[in-house]
């Protein structure tokens, strides 16, 4: 039994290096995350932005109804789909990194997540203090970015966290555009051993302790939040 | 009590406002003096809190002009954000910023919007805290405080950017009644300093002691205004002595 263990460890992790698929693809993995949510960060907030203008006051009527498209089209239809559809249509005939590919498609459809968490988040924060910071003088954008703002993003931080947790096992569908993440590492070293057992565990697991970590991160966050209540 | 030397800070002339097919103010009238205390009394949903809204134009009047500093609030080409600077407004649930202590409560506006240095900002709001009696709670935050000491401290704020008129809106209807009177106190001090004040309120003591004029509104309509000594002993109209026997 457990020389079985060992004979297999050895022939999926430590034969020809194979390791390697699964620490690069982790790399590959880490790269995507953080650059998606980056750029969704970038597109959530604008577009919150610009609905809640267009909520408070009825201007920007067009740029209102573009991001409702946009929000439509992308929470409608599966993240795959939006990624083979960039890659293959959007790009199809333009030599472009694979990664900033996957980084685009990931943090387009982030963004429209996070669109969503800003925007409640914004609306999360009671009417009189937009009416106070008015009525003492501030325009409608100052008073966002001073009073409603930093309000605002204390109740959404913790909610933004898990949109990365999210993201994060999201990106595992990047090998359909054959790109070497986490899970196609796995997925290689198993077409190459024969084996699926330990290279697929191995990669569950590797997700598994990368979202504990992210999920500890929020907890204390959260309770950090609370704290400064008072 | 009249005093005809007195020159109006604002003029509401004919306003109107329109909550869809509701109508919630009927072409209102009035004058309101430099120095003078108006305050506005009338049963709730009579629209006494929509007109004094209107006077900064949180709400948006659907009609008629608004006088201030010589110039019509009203007209779309007028910087409301800058006459706003010089309209103090006080409000029922006091909306204090909870995430500033009470120091940056006091200095954002004056600091951001008036470019005064923070010395100087924060020396005025000291000496104002001083007079409302808070001063040792300057670096607490807002939700520390008790409900009378949040409303003092956003009459405060309103202060610190020494506006020309403050509006109230109903400043004692969620307090606590062992509260009310503290609140009442710095109105009734700002008063004898000669601030002008709009006063919508349900305190009809304090309409009775302080105010140079009492409006009456109901259902949008602006019935009967007059000195407070009369305006209760007197009223003319009908609606006005319903009211009256109701709440006296």
């Amino acid at each position: 039994m457990w020389e079985d263990f060992k004979a297999q460890f050895i022939l999926n992790f430590v034969n020809e290096g194979r390791w390697r698929y699964l620490t690069n693809g982790l790399l590959v993995t880490l790269k995507l995350t953080f650059f998606a949510v980056l750029l969704g960060l970038v597109i959530g907030f604008t577009i919150a932005f610009i609905r809640n203008i267009h909520a408070d006051t009825g201007k920007l009527k067009i740029l209102n109804f573009l991001c409702g498209v946009y929000l439509t089209i992308i929470r409608g239809t599966p993240v795959v789909v939006q990624l083979m559809i960039i890659y293959f249509v959007i790009f199809g005939s333009v030599r472009i990194d694979k990664s900033v590919t996957a980084i685009l498609a990931f943090g387009i459809n982030s963004g429209a997540y996070q669109a969503e968490i800003f925007r409640s988040g914004i609306q999360s924060v009671p009417k009189g203090q937009m009416e106070a910071g008015r009525s003492l003088g501030f325009s409608y954008f100052q008073t966002m970015v001073k009073i409603i703002m930093p309000q605002a993003l204390k109740t959404t931080v913790p909610t933004l966290l898990n949109e990365v947790i999210t993201l994060l096992k999201e990106t595992s569908v990047a090998g359909y555009i054959a790109l070497e993440d986490l899970t196609k590492g796995g997925d290689i070293i198993r077409s190459r051993t024969y084996s699926a057992f330990m290279p697929l565990i191995a990669v569950a697991l590797i997700y598994l302790v990368m979202v504990l970590i992210l999920e500890r991160i929020v907890k204390v966050i959260e309770r950090r939040l609370k704290k400064n209540e008072k | 009590m009249k005093n005809d030397n007195l020159s109006p800070l604002i003029q509401v002339k004919n306003l109107e406002k329109h909550f869809g097919d509701h109508k919630v103010l009927n072409g209102i009238t009035v004058d309101i003096n430099k120095g003078e205390v108006v305050c506005v009394i009338g049963p709730s949903g009579s629209g006494k809190s929509t007109f004094l809204r209107c006077l900064n134009r949180l709400d948006e009047p659907t009609d008629g002009e608004i006088i201030f500093d010589g110039e019509n609030i009203c007209d779309p080409h007028s910087d409301i954000d800058l006459h706003r600077q010089k309209m103090g407004m006080v409000f029922q649930q006091f909306n204090l910023f909870p995430h500033m202590t009470i120091m940056k409560n006091l200095t954002i506006a004056p600091m951001t919007l008036q470019k005064k240095s923070r010395e100087e900002a924060e020396g005025y709001a000291m000496e104002l805290l001083k007079r409302v009696g808070l001063a040792d709670r300057a670096s607490d935050y807002p939700l520390q405080l008790s409900g009378g000491q949040q409303q003092r401290i956003a009459i405060v704020r309103a202060l610190c950017m020494k506006p020309e008129v403050m509006l109230f809106d109903e400043p004692t209807s969620a307090l606590d009644p062992e509260m009310v009177g503290e609140v009442l106190e710095v109105m009734k001090e700002l008063a004898h300093e000669h601030m002008t004040m709009v006063v919508v309120t349900h305190e009809m003591g304090f309409a009775r002691e302080v105010a140079n004029r009492v409006m009456f509104l109901d259902r949008g309509d602006f019935l009967e205004e007059n000195t407070p000594d009369r305006f209760f002993s007197e009223p003319r109209n009908e609606r006005l002595r319903d009211f009256l026997s109701k709440v006296l």
